[in-house]
């Protein structure tokens, strides 16, 4: 009772809580901010670890060996885990190169140490600019899709930028017929710009769905877009005088084959999404998926045990356009895939998010005069742990209090929704409503 | 699942009317339609009026709450500040589906809110004023009425000025405090009604706004919803609710919801049935019932009003008709 008079006299002469629910809410805890109270903990630590380096560097200097020659002639990589970096630093050099403030004290270099430089720190970059350009406090991937879809793409990027920093070593590995190197580095520079951007995509599309957002409009252009480009691409392969050399021709049946199965595979993933409902879209691309890789594997399997150029022969037509020709097919099904899976349930999703802080409680006024409906929290979440046998339920007056308290945003009246119109779909299958 | 001791009437809601309102459903032959005044701007008064006459489900224990009476207020406020509606009444509109869509009723609301969408669309509506807090959350948020702004009747008074006239001098002061439905409020992402009915009672110069123990976002529900499920249970919290207005010692409490005004209503009538019992002391009324209470000016003619009748009705069944 004490505490009821406390709160009173507080809440005395305020204008109420403009409490909602959704993206307008501005209720929550704010925590403890950034600046200053984190940042004076964060830069005494910061300074401490520098001090200790710094004592390190100048009283237990490691020896290190003698020094490499430079004469060595031999292809010297970095440890694997700074490849990428090393890639960076190498594709460089494709950037514009140009020169600002020319006589002027202020002259720059826009040359390709200072490309590599800059490109090297956009992940420091990236990572610095994180808190102030997503500002949400969704910490979980699948409701932050733009976030994790940016990730997926920075961990592409990582692959693709190690794979171009080798490349000499791929070209040294991995030969066409008539040794030149399978993949040029024309479509390796490509590889920091089209993977990235497909796999970022693709986990975009496929995070939506996963919070329960039909993808259809974001799906049908993708997937067929990125059909029309295989397809176009395979024709003009196969048609077009200039594409296939002279040396190609005893497997142009095998190249035709090859491009075929791309194009089915493109093709039928992009008319399940924009022709089939959802579920026989999800089992098409599935199908597909399976019937690409077992279909590409056979072809490798066969042309492995009977001719052994064949295969980089096939491969190496594709050269120039492997980015299109090889990787869109992966992600138009991957995609399709992604796009039209179903949510395990939404429930399961959205109330175990709850961590059961009990504010719902406090509001739920059903709880205080049903005897059946008394538990845990809410009405909705004792329902959905099923503490009670379901009456209740039909208690729920929808009125949101829960929702409107809840630090998680759930919302529960669609759980209520949902599962009274189940109770009448059955009712309805079980012939008729009952009185 | 439904068999409990209390036997499996427990999920009925309000059989008959629903039944009622059901079958209206199935029929989507479109009527010949008929509004007085070709207008942009539409009034939904909702199936209170219904509920009301055809149903007397507020007259079902002789209280003296009048839903008819919101239809007139609602009009007489339009036409106050200037804009002669065009009434979306039910002789050609359907329920809008609130209560069958939060009774599981899925199929059946969808069934409302196609021909329902059809005529308004028909009939080139701009604006669609509702007066019922779970008319306007439902055409705006489970609708998609592209091109057609959906506001609540305080809204729309607020925005247009509505000006309340100095009330007399021998007039005494009176202390109203606010319903907030949940509806119209705390379910709302966008638009939510707190401000608007708050600023047009404070228009009232004999009337002094006192918020209850809950109040806005945080307002407790009136104790029923989507007509179903009236037991002792929501009587309990009904009381609750009203406790709260009696605590801060109210003259009126008033809502936006027809639904809170019925079951304000009813319990209110019931804590009056013995003599020296009384337990509420204030009046229960609609917000634009009080509002237009407060116009000078005569009620226009409504359809359960008596055309000779210049006053408000009294309380009373029948609108406290001889």
């Amino acid at each position: 009772m004490e505490i009821e008079h406390v709160k009173e006299k507080i809440m005395e002469g305020r204008p109420g809580f403009p409490r909602q629910y959704g993206p307008q809410r501005a209720d929550h805890q704010p925590g403890i901010p950034l600046f200053p109270q984190e940042a004076t903990r964060d830069l005494v630590v910061i300074f401490l670890l520098t001090a200790i380096l710094f004592f390190l560097s100048a009283y237990v200097t490691p020896f290190l060996g003698p020094a490499r020659s430079p004469q060595l002639s031999e292809l010297i990589v970095p440890d694997w885990y700074l490849l990428f970096s090393w890639g960076l630093l190498k594709v460089a050099d494709i950037l514009p190169q140009f020169t600002l403030g020319e006589g002027t004290p202020l002259k720059t270099e826009f040359n390709a140490v200072w490309w590599g430089d800059l490109l090297s720190g956009i992940p420091i970059i990236a990572l610095l600019l994180l808190p102030f350009l997503d500002r949400g406090r969704e910490a979980r991937p699948a409701k932050a899709p733009v976030r994790s879809a940016v990730g997926m793409a920075g961990i592409a990027s990582i692959f693709t930028s190690s794979l171009y920093s080798i490349r000499e070593v791929v070209a040294q590995r991995w030969t066409t017929p008539n040794y030149s190197a399978l993949i040029p580095d024309n479509t390796m520079k490509w590889f920091f710009i089209i993977p990235p951007v497909l796999v970022g995509l693709a986990t975009y599309i496929g995070l939506r769905r996963l919070g329960f957002q039909s993808m259809r409009k974001w799906l049908a252009p993708v997937v067929a877009g990125a059909a029309l480009i295989v397809i176009g691409q395979s024709a003009a392969t196969l048609v077009l005088p200039g594409w296939l050399g002279p040396e190609v021709a005893p497997y142009v049946l095998w190249v035709a084959a090859f491009l075929i199965l791309l194009s089915a595979a493109s093709a039928l993933a992009a008319f399940g999404v924009i022709a089939l409902p959802e579920s026989k879209a999800r089992r098409l691309s599935t199908w597909t998926g399976v019937g690409a890789i077992l279909g590409f594997a056979a072809m490798y399997l066969y042309l492995d045990a009977t001719d052994k150029a064949g295969l980089s022969w096939v491969l190496s037509v594709l050269e120039p356009n492997m980015n299109t020709l090889l990787m869109l097919p992966i992600f138009a099904v991957l995609t399709a895939w992604l796009g039209t899976r179903r949510p395990y349930s939404t429930y399961e999703y959205l109330l175990n998010e709850c961590y059961q802080c009990g504010k719902c409680h406090t509001v739920c006024p059903v709880t205080k005069v049903e005897d059946d409906a008394l538990g845990g929290l809410n009405l909705v979440y004792n329902t959905f742990k099923k503490q009670h046998d379901g009456v209740p339920l039909w208690t729920c007056l929808a009125c949101d209090a829960c929702s409107a308290v809840c630090p998680l945003d759930i919302q529960y009246s669609d759980y209520i929704l949902e599962e009274r119109r189940k109770v009448h779909a059955r009712m309805a299958a079980d012939g008729g409503e009952r009185e | 699942m439904m068999e409990t001791e209390y036997g499996p009437g427990r999920t009925i809601p309000h059989p008959v009317m629903f039944r009622v309102l059901d079958a209206e459903a199935d029929d989507t032959t479109i009527p010949e339609i008929k509004v007085e005044h070709k207008s942009e701007f539409a009034y939904y008064p909702g199936c209170v009026d219904y509920y009301d006459v055809e149903m007397q489900f507020s007259h079902m224990n002789y209280g003296d709450t009048n839903h008819g009476i919101i239809f007139d207020s609602s009009i007489k406020l339009l036409r106050a500040v200037g804009v002669e509606p065009m009434i979306l009444d039910r002789s050609f509109m359907k329920c809008c589906g609130h209560d069958q869509l939060w009774q599981g009723k899925v199929d059946v609301f969808e069934r409302m809110r196609d021909y329902n969408t059809k005529i308004i669309k028909m009939l080139g509506v701009k604006t669609l004023v509702t007066s019922c807090a779970e008319g306007y959350r439902t055409f705006r948020l489970d609708y998609t009425l592209d091109g057609v702004r959906v506001v609540h009747i305080t809204q729309f008074l607020y925005e247009r000025g509505l000006r309340i006239p100095p009330q007399p001098e021998t007039a005494r002061k009176v202390r109203v405090a606010f319903q907030d439905p949940c509806r119209s409020g705390r379910q709302m992402p966008v638009g939510a009604v707190f401000e608007e009915p708050r600023e047009l009672i404070k228009r009232v110069d004999n009337a002094e706004l006192v918020e209850l123990k809950t109040f806005r976002a945080d307002a407790q529900c009136c104790g029923v919803a989507q007509m179903m499920y009236c037991n002792d249970k929501t009587k309990g919290l009904t009381r609750k609710r009203m406790d709260e207005a009696q605590e801060v010692d109210a003259d009126y409490l008033l809502t936006a919801c027809p639904k809170c005004l019925t079951h304000f209503g009813c319990l209110h009538h019931e804590n009056k049935w013995k003599p020296g019992e009384e337990r509420y002391a204030y009046k229960v009324m609609d917000i634009t019932q009080f509002l237009a209470e407060r116009l000078p000016g005569d009620y226009p003619t409504g359809s359960n009003i008596d055309s000779r009748r210049k006053e408000p009705p009294l309380p009373g069944r029948k609108g406290g008709g001889t």
